[in-house]
């Protein structure tokens, strides 16, 4: 049987590791079906739109995470794994939360830096706010 | 140089840096898209002449504005709009605005793009700066100066603090709403008759503002918001853009 696996990555150390491990099961034997996922805040106010058309916006999403998703797939291709790549706008962990839950994944993989504190406060609380708030199945890999 | 340890002048200062930063996030985005076609070299020629243009305008608007602020009634006007600027950032985005420059693939299109459109989007900033500034055009040009870099290489970071804590942007509109009340009770047309009443006048005023903000912007988004969108994906295979 095959899990259909989504892995949130923003290009950063901790979504390598993350990345890292899922590969480490797919060697191992795992049957899995990865997604990579990355999502882009969003940029656009009214005024921004009264600039720059729709299609210029999406461009720059599309390379702005293309850039982002650029190391795993560079991993993935190097360990000759499969995979689906996917760019979503919106807050960052509503976003991961409903991709997962809409397409129906079965386990959603994502990296942390593991901090406390203060600077744990401020910058690493996405897995935190994702593990929260997810209804599927949640891997962080710190 | 004592008015580096004033008090009231760094609180200012915060003021004006706090509003560049949160009003002034569209500016750093449009610059961004704007140069992005541009080719590698000039890429970086297209964004520092467009920050330029940028600034050297709004500086130019700012001044303007603190010589029409010591009008009678204009303090009134200015704070009302404030008022209504501050609920504006709490609201959700709409899907109303069009007509739009194109953004172009010549250095010269895409300063011109940055400049039009820093003219248009900076109306809102140049009334809160004039406003926190209370006639100072140093200070102004002080706070422009200093959130420079923020707006400009901090966009991504501040982006992404307002999306952790949306509490940012009503902190945002709660200083929006405190400046406008100050202004409303400001303008010479009644300041003194108010200030003989009413000792402290501007701060209830600031108080005032802050929460009426802070109430309408919350009720009104809370509105708006009932319906949700649907997940937004950007095709990846297919060149869309045509």
């Amino acid at each position: 049987m095959t899990l259909r696996v989504l892995v949130a990555v923003d290009g950063s150390l901790p979504s390598g590791r993350a990345l890292g491990h899922v590969i480490d099961l797919v060697r191992a034997g795992a049957g899995l079906e990865i997604h990579i996922l990355n999502v882009q805040i969003p940029v656009e106010s009214g005024h921004v739109r009264m600039f720059v058309t729709p299609e210029e916006i999406d461009g720059w999403y599309r390379d702005e995470g293309i850039a982002e998703l650029e190391p795993s797939r560079i991993a993935l291709d190097a360990a000759g794994i499969g995979y689906t790549q996917h760019i979503a706008v919106g807050h960052l962990v509503e976003t991961i939360c409903r991709y997962a839950a809409e397409q129906a994944f079965d386990i959603l993989v994502m990296g942390t830096r593991g901090r406390r504190g203060l600077g744990g406060a401020l910058m690493g609380s996405v897995a935190r706010g994702v593990l929260a708030a997810t209804t599927i199945p949640l891997t962080l890999v710190k | 140089m004592e008015f580096l340890f004033d008090g009231g002048f760094w609180l200012s200062v915060l003021q004006i840096i706090a509003i560049d930063i949160l009003l002034g996030g569209d500016n750093a985005v449009v610059i961004a898209l704007a140069c992005r076609r541009l080719p590698e070299h000039q890429r970086n020629r297209g964004i520092f002449w467009g920050v330029i243009g940028a600034i050297g305008l709004r500086i130019v608007l700012i001044y303007f504005a603190l010589h029409l602020l010591a009008l009678p009634f204009l303090k009134i006007v200015g704070g009302l709009l404030l008022l209504w600027i501050g609920v504006k950032l709490l609201l959700p985005e709409g899907e109303d605005e069009h007509g739009r420059i194109e953004g172009g693939t010549t250095l010269f299109s895409a300063v011109r793009t940055v400049v039009i459109a820093d003219a248009v989007m900076s109306l809102d900033n140049v009334i809160a700066v004039a406003a926190a500034a209370k006639g100072d055009i140093a200070l102004v040009i002080f706070g422009i100066v200093v959130s420079i870099p923020v707006i400009v290489w901090g966009s991504r970071f501040v982006l992404r603090l307002m999306d952790r804590f949306p509490v940012v942007i009503v902190l945002g509109g709660a200083l929006l709403g405190w400046i406008a009340g100050g202004m409303l009770v400001g303008d010479v047309v009644w300041h003194d008759r108010i200030a003989a009443r009413l000792p402290h006048a501007a701060l209830v005023a600031g108080l005032a503002g802050a929460a009426l903000v802070v109430f309408v912007g919350r009720w009104l988004s809370g509105r708006m918001t009932a319906r949700s969108a649907p997940l937004r994906e950007i095709p990846l295979d297919g060149h869309g853009d045509g």
